[in-house]
């Protein structure tokens, strides 16, 4: 009877201490499927880079016969270093797997490093390393293609004398755009919902009468904000932020405007309760030594009060951040999706968390572009829960 | 006269703080042991080690034996949960679990394998009313636990403990949380109990140590100072500290 | 004399001034509560406009046939919702009997198993995991997730849409609310009261007969709330649920490797456009999601009562 009883108790335990590897399990996956996936592609040149890439097209028609440029030091054995035009190729694959030449190096005094564009006639281009080659036709119309590789391209342009049409791009698929978005919609969505929800914190809990009716259908109509799901939050962004803000500053699409007022509206609730929270733990004593001291209420409230409840709106501002660099299905509908470079406060763009949204619901899911912007997000919002944490901790001892 | 527990020798130490020091005593079957003491003196924890609850805090070492009905409740081979059944508690507070007053008396037996629906109701029956509780909930046993009085959730604590049908019944002062009316019930039926089962009860309360046992051990700072007789304890205490605290002068 | 006449103009003052403060910060009261009403009131404006033949002449959408019907494209303008609330009622419901059993028992796990720091270190993995935004689940389920089900799939002879099934949407969502309920679970479960277990120990249960017949009846009623949150949240998730709940266009589908439409899916695809019946037919879809989770929620929390009636 014994045995069988503890028998049955330990497999229980057992059972219990499997079931909760399972939340550890997906973390660890989680975390393992976005970095192995998205760290190679992790790079300075991601996080600087423009979205769209540009392309350039030019021409040189001086002939060009002596053979005198040096190779740099620097060079690897992969890249193919031309002596005559000062330049250095590199075979690579881009992200869609496509043969494409990079350029790796170019010599300051390359005459490519300066030539006329062939669509404006009053303007020069410059061929700089990390552009690739799309297509080259030398003065003897020979065609140089990315499919030919970088030897050949080498063996061309030591050569040929000439060039009659040169096209260069520049790779694309960085995320400065969306970054940048991003830093707008926190600074912007603070700037508007912190004093809101700050001051309506203080007014519940320091000023407003108690058992008011009024007072608490306030409360009641604040506290639904907190079940309503984000994508309705956008569909508010579009029906009443969008038009708002359109007939005061002309933009004519959504925009970063309506989307911090959007977002502001998303963290309120957020801002509200964990200020409250925190002025709940403000003894009484405080308020009453203070107006023992003949302070008024004001005094009290803006002097003693809010300084002591600085730490907890600082962690529900570092809440807020997290939830507006993770937010999505809101930003579709207050900003909308298209991703630029140039960024202007009363146009689209998208924030890191849309530009995933974007790039993965193509035709073409670019798995390795949304795992490296999910690594900056991830870590991110994981230090800021972090922090949190230590800033609570710090509160309660 | 017939022992039901016999400790000899019992240390007990929390980390580092000796709480129990040097226990000789033997416990009378049939008979009302009462502890008594001033706070922090060692009884809550000397009771607490009878039917083992001690097990559950971290860091609590024992030293010593304890023997029940004539077997070490400390050996590997003894079932805590075997000693559990024959050894009930009554806590400080009332805590019915959050069922019906059914389902709060069913509730041991049922964590034993009891299945069977006509031996439940006559356990529990039985249970309640040897409990003195069965006339006043007789009509509402499948309603809330939560809605009986103090006095009654206390009585139904004590029937819950008695449907284990246990030889001995262990009172951690039950009747602290309770008013004077709900308090002289509880005593009356601790002195019915004692026909069945054996009880020690801890209290802070004198004259109830005085009004209902038959033995009264003192405690102070986690030693056994004095273990009688409760008429010769309270008239004629052979050591000057007992006679201290019965009089009122510390504690 | 003169300094009591100072103080006297100095109270009134104070009281003036102690007036403009509350009402100041009324205001942003005000604002803060308005929103709730802003958005009831333009979403249904928007959202009955689709409806309205002032609006939309022919193109407009017979309300019946809307609330009733059993297929969506865009393309011809036929729009029925009755699918996809049906759908989305079947997603949610399975996700939830998935999660709130793990949930359940990684909270007592957390609470009452394990040591101290095991189960702070428990803790802070289910806190990330609730942290991690909806876009990066919705990359991990079409990335990782999809893989899993074709698998599964594979075992039973079935074939999927390269992964993107009901199946697939059901395990993100379970994924999804799975810390929320953990999470408020562990705080019911540590404040149930120490002596009601002892007592049940006392009484002979085992540490398991007590946790699940004492310690989990007590804490009912703050695991039911975490499971209100968790299947409020898994109702109005969009991103990662469009991202691989495929695009079904007729329905209700049962089929758990098929593919399916929820409500927030169904707002969020193929959305170009930001004037025209597309785009506004989405805000009837998101008048229906209001609906539904007031009704879910109302429906819970009559039954939270109904089982809380011990505690």
């Amino acid at each position: 009877m014994k045995s069988k009883r503890y028998v049955k108790d330990k497999l229980t335990q057992l059972l219990i201490s499997l079931v909760s590897l399972v939340g550890l399990i997906i973390l660890v996956a989680v975390f393992f499927y976005v970095f192995s996936n998205g760290s190679s592609l992790l790079s300075w040149n991601l996080i600087t880079g423009d979205y769209n890439s540009n392309v350039f097209n030019g021409y040189y028609s001086t002939e060009i016969t002596t053979n005198d440029f040096a190779a740099p030091s620097s060079l690897s054995d992969e890249e193919y270093f031309s002596t005559r035009w000062g330049i250095s190729f590199m075979d690579d694959e881009d992200t869609e797997g496509h043969h494409i030449i990079m350029i790796t190096y170019v010599d300051i005094d390359s005459p490519l490093a300066n030539i006329p564009d062939k669509n404006d006639e009053t303007a020069t281009i410059s061929i700089s390393s990390g552009q690739k080659l799309m297509t080259v036709r030398f003065s003897d119309n020979t065609m140089l293609l990315p499919s030919n590789g970088a030897e050949k391209a080498n063996q061309l342009f030591d050569t040929k004398t000439s060039i009659a049409d040169i096209m260069v791009s520049t790779s694309g698929k960085g995320i400065r755009g969306s970054l940048i978005t991003t830093l707008y919609l926190v600074i912007m969505t603070l700037v508007i919902a912190l004093p809101i929800g700050v001051f309506t914190a203080i007014y519940l809990h320091e000023f407003a009468p108690k058992k008011n009716k009024f007072v608490n259908v306030l409360r009641r109509l604040i506290e639904m904000l907190t079940g309503v799901p984000s994508i309705i939050f956008g569909l508010l962004g579009a029906a009443v932020f969008i038009p708002i803000v359109s007939s005061l500053t002309g933009a004519d699409t959504g925009n970063l405007i309506s989307g911090s007022l959007t977002l502001a509206v998303i963290i309120l609730p957020v801002i509200i309760s964990s200020t409250e929270e925190t002025l709940k733990t403000i003894p009484d004593e405080y308020r009453q030594a203070s107006l023992a001291l003949g302070a008024n209420r004001n005094q009290t409230t803006f002097k003693i009060i809010l300084k002591s409840a600085i730490p907890g709106i600082l962690s529900a501002v570092l809440l807020s951040v997290g939830r507006i660099i993770g937010e999505s299905a809101a930003l579709i509908y207050a900003i909308g999706t298209s991703i630029k470079d140039e960024i202007i406060i009363t146009e689209r763009s998208t924030s890191l968390a849309v530009h995933i949204w974007s790039v993965m619901s193509g035709e073409v899911p670019n798995f390795e572009l949304a795992c490296a912007i999910s690594i900056i997000i991830l870590i991110v919002v994981l230090v800021l829960n972090l922090s949190v944490k230590f800033i609570v901790r710090k509160i309660a001892y | 006269m017939e022992k039901v527990f016999t400790i000899k020798k019992l240390n007990l130490k929390y980390g580092e703080k000796t709480a129990l020091l040097d226990i000789n005593m033997d416990i009378p079957k049939n008979e009302i042991t009462a502890l008594i003491g001033p706070s922090g003196c060692g009884k809550s924890t000397l009771l607490r080690t009878l039917n083992r609850m001690n097990d559950l805090i971290e860091n609590c070492h024992v030293k010593g034996d304890i023997k029940y009905e004539g077997n070490d409740i400390f050996s590997k081979d003894f079932d805590v949960i075997d000693l559990r059944t024959n050894v009930g508690m009554v806590f400080q507070k009332p805590n019915p679990f959050p069922m019906s007053i059914f389902d709060n008396v069913a509730y041991g037996p049922r964590c034993q394998g009891v299945k069977d629906k006509k031996i439940l109701q006559e356990t529990v029956i039985q249970a309640l009313k040897n409990a003195a509780l069965y006339d006043e909930v007789r009509d509402r046993l499948k309603e809330s636990a939560k809605e009986l009085s103090g006095g009654q959730q206390q009585r139904l604590c004590i029937a819950r403990a008695i449907a284990m049908r246990p030889d001995v019944i262990l009172m951690d002062e039950p009747t602290s949380a309770l008013d004077p009316i709900a308090t002289a019930k509880i005593e009356d039926l601790i002195l019915e109990l004692k026909q069945k089962y054996t009880i020690v009860i801890v209290t802070h309360n004198m004259q109830q140590a005085a009004r209902i046992s038959d033995n009264t051990a003192f405690l102070l700072m986690g030693e056994l100072i004095e273990y009688d007789k409760t008429d010769k304890i309270f008239s004629n205490p052979a050591k000057a500290k007992t006679e201290e605290y019965i009089t009122g002068r510390f504690g | 004399m003169g300094l009591t006449v100072t103080t006297k103009k100095i109270k009134q003052r104070n009281k003036i001034v102690d007036k403009i403060t509350q009402i100041a910060l009324l205001m942003p009261t005000i604002l803060a509560a308005s929103f709730v009403l802003l958005i009831i009131i333009f979403i249904s404006e928007r959202g009955v406009a689709p409806f309205l033949e002032s609006q939309y002449g022919d193109l407009s959408v017979d309300l019946i046939r809307f609330l009733l019907g059993n297929e969506w494209y865009i393309s011809p303008n036929v729009y029925g919702v009755f699918f996809i609330i049906i759908n989305t009622l079947y997603v949610v419901f399975l996700s939830a009997v998935i999660a709130i059993p793990i949930s359940i028992l990684t909270a007592l796990f957390i609470a009452k198993m394990t040591s101290k720091t095991i189960s702070n270190f428990f803790q802070i993995v289910i806190e990330l995991l609730a942290a991690i935004p909806s876009i990066v689940f919705g990359v991990f389920g079409l990335g990782v997730i999809t893989n899993v089900v074709k698998k599964i799939a594979a075992l039973f002879q079935m074939q999927t849409a390269g992964g993107i099934s009901t199946l697939t949407t059901i395990f993100v969502l379970a994924i999804m609310i799975m810390p929320t309920i953990t999470l408020l679970s562990i705080t019911a479960i540590k404040a149930v009261r120490k002596d009601l277990e002892q007592n049940s120990l006392a009484l002979g249960a085992t540490k398991m007969q007590t946790l699940f017949k004492i310690t989990l009846v007590d804490a009912k009623s703050g695991i039911f709330a975490g499971i209100i949150l968790g299947v409020g949240r898994s109702l109005g998730e969009a991103t990662a649920v469009s991202m691989v709940a495929g695009n079904a266009g007729t329905g209700p589908n049962f089929n758990l490797f098929g593919t399916t439409r929820t409500l927030t899916s169904t707002m969020l695809l193929g959305i170009k456009e930001t004037t025209g019946l597309d785009y506004d037919i989405r805000f009837s879809v998101g008048i229906i999601l209001v609906v539904l989770i007031i009704v879910i929620n109302l429906l819970l929390n009559f039954a939270k009562k109904k089982i809380g009636r011990f505690s």
